[in-house]
């Protein structure tokens, strides 16, 4: 049972205020829009909910089964997927998935790596440079790292990028299943990926 | 589901240590280098191009035999030293130029990725002393008369070359003026290496006063003292 | 004001004692040795600055406490004023007493070396633009900075021997008469008189700036 809780969180760049007192909790099963204009802030928000990027107020804290989970803990905790967020060019789909994996320090082998690559339809791929891949492979790519450690907490900063529409299919798909495993939070301009979610803030407000 | 003990979940993993994930970010590391050498060719150009700058134009012949152990160390030194400057900060700017830094911190434990990325900086400096070392001491007639301290110097420098500026090249992976601020930064720390390798293999040249070694025992507390420094300093430097 | 009336007035006492009330040291060509009491407490107040500095960014690393941040930045360029001003006096003494300006002795090493992790340190800030980030990273280096100065203690010595005055001038050492140690210790202290109000102006600064920026959230 995992808990997302964000309360009052503002963040200011150089003197320029993005926003300011953004709070939620979301729950097991719950899944989330962050929408707004081109510039409100919404992937920065993602990045902080990640940790990449330092809150200039407010705070977020993470629980699972009650237990609170320390900042410095969380990274097995969430996945993400994102347009800056990018893999290995020089590396095989394959062997980034198998980077990811000892990098985290899940079990992993070939065979439950190419798994993951086919559920996300790239299993002919597996074997080619990520370097060579399309845009929505890459996208696809990308949703089969989030997917690795079966992360409670997954966030997705304009999840349907480059992708077509058997790639969208793939992401609803991840959505779905992403429900029994825990929480999902999507930012988009896109009205068909904020409509996945039950609950929306608007970051323009 | 998900469990936490010590940090590392219990569920669905087998326990992995800073090790095997430092290990798997070098071999990664490695793997990208053998595909592009994009840092190798930097340092070894910079080696090389240095090195045949400084036999062509000394030669084995223009310093007397007195000086030789002297000034042949701090020759060879400088080489090493600013061929280390050129390319040591590349595994960093890399990631963050290629835009995997974020998924790198997503991914692992900081300690890992400093671990690793010494491990990798290690490995790139020893394939340069490799062929560097040798070449010079051919090149310029390096008579050295104590080979076993020399060698303890050149991989103790080396080393300490490594651990001095692997923190330094994940800091100004993101500062405007990255080579120039690398060098910067990482020139005063290196300093006292520097001095210490120069010593230590002029006294290796000679063949006198090397007993006990204190030149290789300072390089290897200089190592010791960067390393356990850097691993505090990392996750503060890494984390946001 | 008082502060600052009091410190002028000290340091002017101080100078014109160096020149008139004590007397020049034995065993200098002249009167070179008055520059000494300029000297050395410039010097000194750069290492001390330095250790502030390097204190402070601990702190900030630890309670991540902004005013912390505000001492090591302060420290860190007074301190680099001071040692400027400590190797261009230096160098005069150099000049007048052994001939040259530089000589690369272990201490004109050491203050070079000093002159060139402040003037990282001052690089490393401004080439970072992000505001906590490069707090980290200064307080970061400055530790670093810190870690490698044991080593260039045991190492600068033994490269060149030492032309400074270390027995004669040494104010522990039973060499120095009263009148020169009286005066010499005046100008330490005037001197870190001076560095203590100037390091709590600069502070002042640095936080009412500080303040502009955290409005924004009222």
């Amino acid at each position: 049972m995992f808990t997302l809780n964000v309360s009052g969180i503002g963040k200011h760049y150089g003197g320029a205020l993005l926003f300011k007192d953004v709070s939620f909790q979301l729950n097991q099963g719950d899944v989330f829009a962050i929408v707004g204009w081109n510039g409100s802030g919404k992937s920065t928000l993602l990045r902080i909910i990640a940790g990449l990027v330092r809150p200039s107020a407010g705070q977020i804290e993470m629980f699972c089964n009650g237990e609170t989970i320390p900042k410095d803990s969380r990274r097995q905790f969430i996945g993400m997927v994102a347009p800056a967020l990018s893999l290995y060019d020089e590396l095989t789909g394959l062997e980034n998935m198998e980077f990811f994996c000892r990098v985290r320090g899940v079990a992993c082998n070939r065979n439950s790596c190419l798994e993951i690559i086919d559920g996300v339809g790239l299993a002919e791929h597996a074997t080619k440079i990520c370097g060579d891949y399309s845009s929505g492979m890459k996208q696809r790519l990308k949703l089969a790292q989030a997917l690795l450690h079966k992360p409670p907490l997954l966030l997705l900063d304009e999840p349907g990028c480059n992708l077509d529409s058997k790639g969208i299919k793939v992401v609803e798909g991840i959505i779905s299943k992403q429900r029994q495993l825990g929480v999902t939070v999507i930012a988009s301009n896109e009205k068909r990926e904020a409509d996945y979610a039950d609950k929306a803030i608007n970051l323009s407000e | 589901m998900h469990q936490t003990k010590n940090g590392r979940q219990t569920t669905q993993t087998r326990p992995s240590t800073y090790l095997n994930e430092a290990v798997a970010i070098w071999l990664r590391d490695l793997r990208s280098e053998f595909r592009t050498r994009y840092a190798l060719n930097a340092i070894l150009m910079f080696a090389v191009t240095t090195l045949i700058a400084v036999s062509f134009s000394i030669g084995s012949f223009r310093i007397e035999e007195a000086e030789r152990p002297f000034l042949y160390a701090v020759l060879l030194w400088i080489i090493l030293t600013f061929s280390a400057l050129s390319g040591l900060a590349r595994s960093f700017v890399k990631e963050e130029e290629a835009g995997t830094m974020d998924i790198l911190k997503l991914s692992a434990r900081p300690q890992a990725v400093f671990l690793g990325k010494l491990l990798f900086n290690l490995t790139l400096l020893g394939a340069v002393e490799l062929i560097i070392v040798p070449s010079f001491i051919l090149l310029m007639a390096y008579q050295i008369n104590f080979p076993g301290f020399f060698i303890a110097m050149i991989i103790s420098g080396g080393i300490g070359l490594a651990a001095g500026t692997t923190i330094i090249a994940a800091m100004i992976s993101r500062a405007s003026a990255r080579g120039a601020l690398f060098s910067a930064l990482s020139f005063p720390l290196l300093l006292p290496l520097m001095i210490t390798a120069i010593k230590g293999c002029e006294r290796a040249a000679v063949g006198i006063g090397t007993a006990g070694w204190p030149e290789v025992k300072m390089a290897v507390a200089y190592v010791i003292v960067m390393v356990i420094m850097s691993l505090f300093l990392f996750p503060l430097v890494w984390e946001e | 004001m008082i502060v600052r009336a009091l410190l002028t007035t000290w340091m002017a006492v101080i100078i014109i004692a160096a020149f008139l009330y004590a007397e020049a040291a034995q065993g200098f060509p002249g009167e070179t040795s008055r520059i000494l009491f300029f000297h050395v407490p410039q010097a000194w107040i750069a290492t001390l600055a330095f250790l502030i500095s390097m204190i402070a960014s601990v702190l900030y690393l630890a309670k991540r406490n902004v005013k912390a941040d505000y001492i090591a930045q302060s420290a860190a360029e007074l301190g680099f004023l001071f040692c400027v001003l400590a190797t261009v006096t230096g160098s005069i003494f150099a000049k007048a007493t052994w001939g040259s300006f530089w000589n690369w002795d272990p201490r004109q090493t050491s203050i070079v070396i000093l002159l060139m992790i402040y003037g990282a340190y001052f690089a490393l800030r401004s080439a970072v633009p992000d505001t906590e980030r490069k707090r980290v990273f200064a307080a970061a280096y400055s530790i670093l900075a810190f870690a490698a100065v044991p080593f260039l203690v045991f190492v600068v010595p033994r490269i060149t021997s030492s032309l400074h005055p270390e027995n004669t001038m040494n104010p522990a050492s039973p060499g120095m008469d009263p009148k020169t140690l009286k005066v010499f210790l005046g100008s330490l202290f005037a001197y870190t008189g001076l560095f203590v109000w100037m390091l709590r102006l600069k502070i002042r600064i640095l936080t009412l700036e500080g303040w502009r920026v955290r409005d924004l959230f009222r």
